[in-house]
């Protein structure tokens, strides 16, 4: 905030006579303020035909240099799915004590995806979209916001992948690989539910994040790190049982707080194990989906009118 | 004294003494001085009563319903990253460090405090050399970035007009177009309404459905002009300087910007076309090495700053410096004064 108009000190160097015009300032206002909160949220939903449609445009374009197009939304998971199996199904066998690991990392490595994409690529929606920023006055959250729904319409072909092989060869067994059969029914849409309270923590912490990247740019070299450490912590290839096994309980206690954990775990036993999921873990990753958007889009509006600069 | 011997030879007042007058270094005949110097150009003003220094400001109200942009203060620098930064860094060690890291702050002065009113119905041209900070004011003024010190203060948020509604290189033109005014804040009816006239303006007609990388830089920003366009702003700037396009382009241009400025009610112009500026601006404010230098009458000021770019074309640096002090003589800063507890601070 600028000093008030008595204590700023008068330019040096003027010789014309010095003009005095006083105003009454009700009809102005303050030309890039922050808006209230409510009034913020209320400018994010007028602008959301913009948010939907630069989610989609941009998806539908983000393969078109290579010339298989779309067709790595589907390959891409699938490859990477594969060399998971491969290198900790196979190799390594992590599958121990894991009904239907087949499905259980398929769900989980294909998910995790989601969640590490969304954050990843809402973290950097500020400091990546500079030209943008400086282009056009919209509420700022919703770069974020969108990326973070881009990320979701770009899964969309990931996630009928994912259903699918579950279907299909997710309880297949390989050598001593435990079994329950899967059958699909209404539980499996217990699905949805679990993506959008995913999808609602995924914004709240890139809400967050954006804002640190955008006023510090080094950051984003250790979010790679941190999501990571976060991909071991929420049981993507093994089970949790396995740090029980070697007497890091508190491991799991994290694990029963994560909330990409839950995700995992909710999918997974509507999927896999004909179940609907814990009641725990839906209230952890509501109350994570809930705190983390109303967290994150007070720190990201707090921050409103420091986008803008030039960097 | 000495008269000069030989008959008058042309000679730079401070170049390199010729023979005939060597080791006589006070010698300013006046005739000598005057020539090649560019002093004969300088047009004499009228000097006018005002005392020197002015302790007793001239107070003014204006009317609230008739503001339109009041700019406080409002100055700007830029701190920008850069690798290079430890060549200017004068601290021992920091400056190792910095060298070590290729990371630093560079900060770049771009625009001094300034202020100004703007009441409704005023066209306000913006006129200065290139890297002056008139690119910086109208960020500024449309709130795009935060004055470093200061406030701008407007009825409504001003709206830029130029090459600067971003694209986005992947996605065709018609797609660019509909992303365009979205942004803006159109709804999908309105920006479908808009839609042909964007089209017919930009005269994109075969190359709509191509993505924006194969397009040519020319199409690209004409594109961003016609988008650009399409808004009805309150307050509304333009930046003429980017209007690069072929004459059948800026014909077409020409009748959309009268249409949109003529509802608008204050208009602020930037411009190099000093033509333009006297022939639509009521006022102009003239920017130079990110000082205000004058702030009035088009003709005026337009004719100060023709000859102070016609000295500095030339090469005659001091020439310009005094035209460039005795304008800002003339100046008579203006300083924003709110009524007690009407300073305004909501957002707009």
């Amino acid at each position: 905030m600028a000093a008030p108009a008595s204590e700023r000190h008068r330019p040096s160097f003027q010789l014309g006579p010095q003009r005095v015009v006083q105003m009454d300032g009700d009809q102005l206002v303050r030309v890039g303020a922050r808006p209230g909160l409510f009034r913020y949220i209320r400018n994010i939903w007028a602008f959301r035909h913009f948010l939907q449609y630069d989610a989609h445009a941009r998806t539908s374009s983000q393969n078109n240099l290579d010339s298989l197009g779309r067709f790595w939304m589907v390959m891409n998971p699938l490859l990477q799915a594969a060399v998971y199996f491969f290198i900790f199904g196979y190799i390594l066998e992590t599958h121990r004590g894991i009904v239907n690991f087949i499905g259980y990392l398929i769900i989980g490595v294909l998910t995790f995806r989601f969640i590490q994409g969304a954050v990843v690529s809402a973290s950097n929606s500020i400091a990546g979209n500079q030209q943008v920023v400086q282009a056009f006055n919209f509420p700022r959250a919703c770069l974020p916001i969108s990326s973070a729904v881009r990320e979701l319409f770009a899964t969309v072909p990931t996630f009928v992948v994912m259903a699918v092989l579950v279907y299909f060869i997710g309880d297949y067994q390989i050598a001593d690989m435990e079994r329950a059969s899967i059958t699909l029914d209404w539980k499996w849409l217990m699905f949805f539910p679990a993506i959008f309270l995913g999808l609602m923590v995924m914004t709240g912490i890139g809400l967050i994040l954006a804002r640190v990247v955008a006023n510090h740019n080094d950051v984003k070299h250790l979010i790679s790190i941190g999501v990571r450490l976060w991909f071991y912590a929420s049981a993507v290839i093994f089970s949790v049982d396995r740090f029980a096994d070697r007497g890091h309980d508190w491991i799991i206690t994290v694990m029963h707080y994560n909330p990409a954990f839950c995700i995992l775990d909710i999918i997974r036993d509507a999927w896999l194990y004909d179940g609907l999921g814990e009641p725990f873990r839906w209230a952890v990753l509501g109350g994570w989906a809930v705190g983390a958007l109303v967290i994150g889009m007070i720190i990201f509006w707090r921050g409103e009118e420091t986008y803008g600069r030039e960097r | 004294m000495s008269t000069p011997t030989s008959p008058y030879t042309p000679r730079r007042a401070n170049g390199p003494a010729r023979n005939g007058t060597a080791g006589d270094g006070l010698d300013l005949d006046p005739e000598v001085f005057d020539d090649g110097f560019g002093f004969d150009q300088i047009q004499e003003i009228a000097w006018d009563d005002q005392p020197l220094t002015q302790n007793a400001p001239q107070v003014e109200t204006v009317d609230p319903d008739k503001v339109s942009v009041a700019v406080d203060n409002a100055s700007k620098i830029y701190r920008i990253r850069s690798g290079t930064e430890h060549k200017n860094s004068t601290k021992r060690v920091g400056r190792h460090l910095q060298r070590a890291l290729g990371s630093g702050w560079s900060e770049i002065p771009a625009l001094n405090e300034l202020s100004f009113v703007v009441n409704r119905g005023e066209t306000v041209g913006v006129i200065g050399t290139n890297g002056s900070g008139k690119s910086t004011l109208m960020k500024l003024l449309t709130g795009k970035i935060r004055p470093t010190s200061g406030e701008v203060f407007a009825t409504s948020t001003p709206v830029m007009l130029g090459v600067n509604a971003a694209l986005v290189r992947e996605i065709s033109g018609r797609e660019n177009i509909k992303l365009g005014c979205l942004a803006m804040g159109l709804s999908p009816k309105e920006a479908q309404k808009k839609f042909d006239m964007i089209v017919e303006i930009s005269g994109l007609h075969e190359a709509l459905d191509r993505p924006l990388k194969a397009y040519s830089s020319g199409m690209a920003s004409r594109l961003q002009f016609a988008i650009a366009t399409s808004v009805d702003p309150d307050i509304l700037l333009i930046d003429e300087a980017l209007n690069t396009g072929d004459a059948q382009f800026r014909s077409r241009t020409k009748k959309r910007l009268d249409e949109v400025r003529a509802q608008a009610g204050c208009v602020f112009l930037v411009s190099h076309s000093l033509g333009t500026i006297k022939q639509m601006c009521t006022r102009v404010i003239w920017i130079e090495q990110g000082r205000m230098l004058a702030d009035g009458d088009p003709e005026w000021v337009c004719s100060q700053y023709q000859e102070y770019t016609d000295h500095k074309s030339n090469g005659r640096m001091r020439a310009a410096q005094i035209v460039y002090d005795r304008t800002q003589l003339k100046l008579s800063p203006v300083q924003v004064e709110f009524i007690d507890g009407t300073r305004p601070t909501k957002a707009g």
